[in-house]
């Protein structure tokens, strides 16, 4: 048997996968990690991963081995160090395999330029997914662990590691993109010519109001000629959504399934784990795409 | 027929539109449709209902591409009536004792109608089950009385007890779990609605009807302490 501990959780340590599916007519989000190309690309280095990543905002985790050994993968843009048992301490770099043993500590500092990072373990956290998913929704209180990671938490891993040999991958480039891409909203025709203009010519900031729910931006208000209160209809990650008080909310992975607020734009879905990187203060510009059937 | 059209919803989402107004027989197209696309098969991650609008996810675009000339062909030979109810009629034991009625008091203020007058409003129709949204499980039950419309709070609360029944506007509601929240609360129900242990996972599923009895604070306790499953809960309370 092997085991590993949280000894430090860093800023909200949860459970992701790439998604909860076919249940958001019964009120639950797809979660999902908030960038999954790190995930896919984690995927390179811990192959059997067993869609149970590690993710973390800010700040990161130290996981410390109680018994025999595991085999993990950081993605994000952090230092990581490890602790080994004779008190020596290792610097290893991103999507690289990293080998740990009984007494090891490994801690995550925090995310450079960017929030999101995440751990890889071969042969996953021997958890049992939940409607089909390991992903945390901490708000609906849904998932394999159904709310944020707490030092002591343990895992056990039945299956020992199959390879000591060091994997790695490219792993991402932090492209600090800050032009998106969207294509218009169900409700663009909410708002005038006028309005759309300034959407897609002004830049808007991300506030520290953004967490897995959303973002906040801040920028010039985008009011509705029409009304800011629709009858609530099904939502998707990435919509651009506009509350009377003209302030757009950029939805992410942990929304809830139906709105009420117009939604001027929806993001490429690419964009979404793109823009969930991005630091608070950071401002933004949207180039509207025009899209027919 | 209240379709409308189908349009984009970015690169893999799809809207199917079936006009602005809100109404029992739209809703009934929309969840006869949603039984209808099942059994095309489409490749959709998730199919989400409302009063009227039905939004699909795809994996990804090609997915989206090929559903939509399917759907295009396929909507314009949609009969809705062709579609057979496989619904559920619930009828929910409910306490309206002052404990658990936070906002009754509020309510029967604002109507100026007595505590009886709107337990008799509230229990004496069939309610149906528009879709689920807010949170897992959460029913949106149309529609209530004229006489008892309320505005939600002007401030939401924090923390809803598990369970409560409350009314908004033409709404009324269960909240499956702790939550805050602007609904009126006014009842309680002696049981849990949405259960990760049952494949139904949600007690009420979009297009079942709910009806509410009043029941006394003994007889909610009594149920209460039997700590239903599902199950039982269904042999027991729906049709």
């Amino acid at each position: 048997m092997n085991s590993f501990s949280i000894t430090r959780t860093g800023t909200y340590l949860t459970i992701q996968d790439f998604g909860r599916f076919h249940l958001q007519h019964l009120g639950i989000s797809s979660s999902g990690a908030m960038d999954q190309r790190v995930l896919k690309e984690l995927a390179q280095v811990i192959s059997d991963h067993q869609n149970q990543f590690l993710e973390f905002a800010y700040v990161g985790p130290s996981l410390k081995v109680q018994e025999g050994a595991i085999k993990v993968s950081v993605g994000g843009f952090c230092k990581i160090f490890v602790q080994k048992k004779n008190n020596t301490q290792i610097e290893h770099q991103p999507y690289t395999s990293i080998n740990l043993f009984e007494g090891d500590e490994l801690t995550i500092n925090n995310t450079i330029s960017s929030v999101y990072g995440y751990i890889a373990i071969e042969n996953g956290l021997g958890l049992k997914p939940c409607l089909q998913s390991h992903s945390t929704d901490t708000k609906a209180q849904i998932g394999s662990i159904n709310r944020p990671l707490q030092i002591g938490d343990t895992f056990q891993i039945k299956k020992d590691v199959s390879s000591w040999e060091l994997q790695s991958s490219e792993g991402l480039q932090n492209l600090n993109q800050t032009h998106f891409k969207v294509y218009p909203g169900p409700q663009i025709s909410y708002f005038s010519d006028e309005v759309i203009k300034t959407f897609i010519s002004q830049p808007f900031k991300i506030t520290s109001q953004s967490d897995r729910m959303g973002l906040r931006l801040e920028g010039p208000s985008l009011f509705s000629h029409l009304s800011h209160d629709i009858l609530s209809e099904g939502i998707l990650p990435g919509s651009i959504q506009v509350p009377s008080n003209g302030k757009p909310i950029v939805l992410m992975r942990d929304i809830p399934c139906t709105g009420g607020y117009p939604k001027i734009a929806i993001l490429s879905s690419e964009d979404i784990s793109k823009i969930a990187q991005l630091l608070p203060g950071t401002f933004i510009n949207f180039d509207l795409e025009s899209q027919s059937i | 027929m209240y379709f409308k059209e189908i349009n984009h919803y970015g690169d893999r989402g799809l809207i199917i539109d079936f006009g602005i107004e809100s109404s029992k027989d739209i809703s009934q197209e929309i969840n006869a449709t949603i039984i209808y696309l099942k059994n095309l098969k489409l490749p959709a991650l998730n199919t989400i209902p409302s009063y009227n609008k039905i939004v699909l996810h795809f994996k990804n675009t090609e997915d989206k591409q090929k559903s939509i000339q399917t759907l295009e062909i396929m909507m314009k030979d949609f009969r809705p009536l062709d579609i057979k109810r496989p619904y559920k009629s619930w009828n929910i034991p409910t306490c309206y004792e002052s404990q658990y009625a936070l906002d009754l008091e509020r309510v029967q203020k604002f109507h100026d109608l007595s505590i009886q007058e709107i337990i008799n409003l509230h229990t004496k129709k069939i309610y149906y089950n528009y879709y689920i949204g807010f949170m897992p499980g959460f029913p949106y039950l149309g529609e209530i009385s004229s006489k008892l419309i309320t505005p939600r709070l002007s401030s939401p609360r924090v923390r809803i007890p598990a369970r409560s029944v409350g009314i908004a506007k033409e709404h009324t509601c269960i909240y499956p779990k702790v939550s805050p929240g602007g609904w009126n609360i006014i009842a309680q129900v002696p049981f849990d609605i949405f259960s990760l242990e049952h494949s139904r996972t949600s007690l009420f599923l979009p297009g079942d009807e709910v009806e509410f009895s009043k029941v006394t604070q003994g007889e909610f306790e009594k149920i209460q302490n039997k700590n239903f499953l599902f199950d039982e809960i269904i042999k027991e309370f729906s049709q």
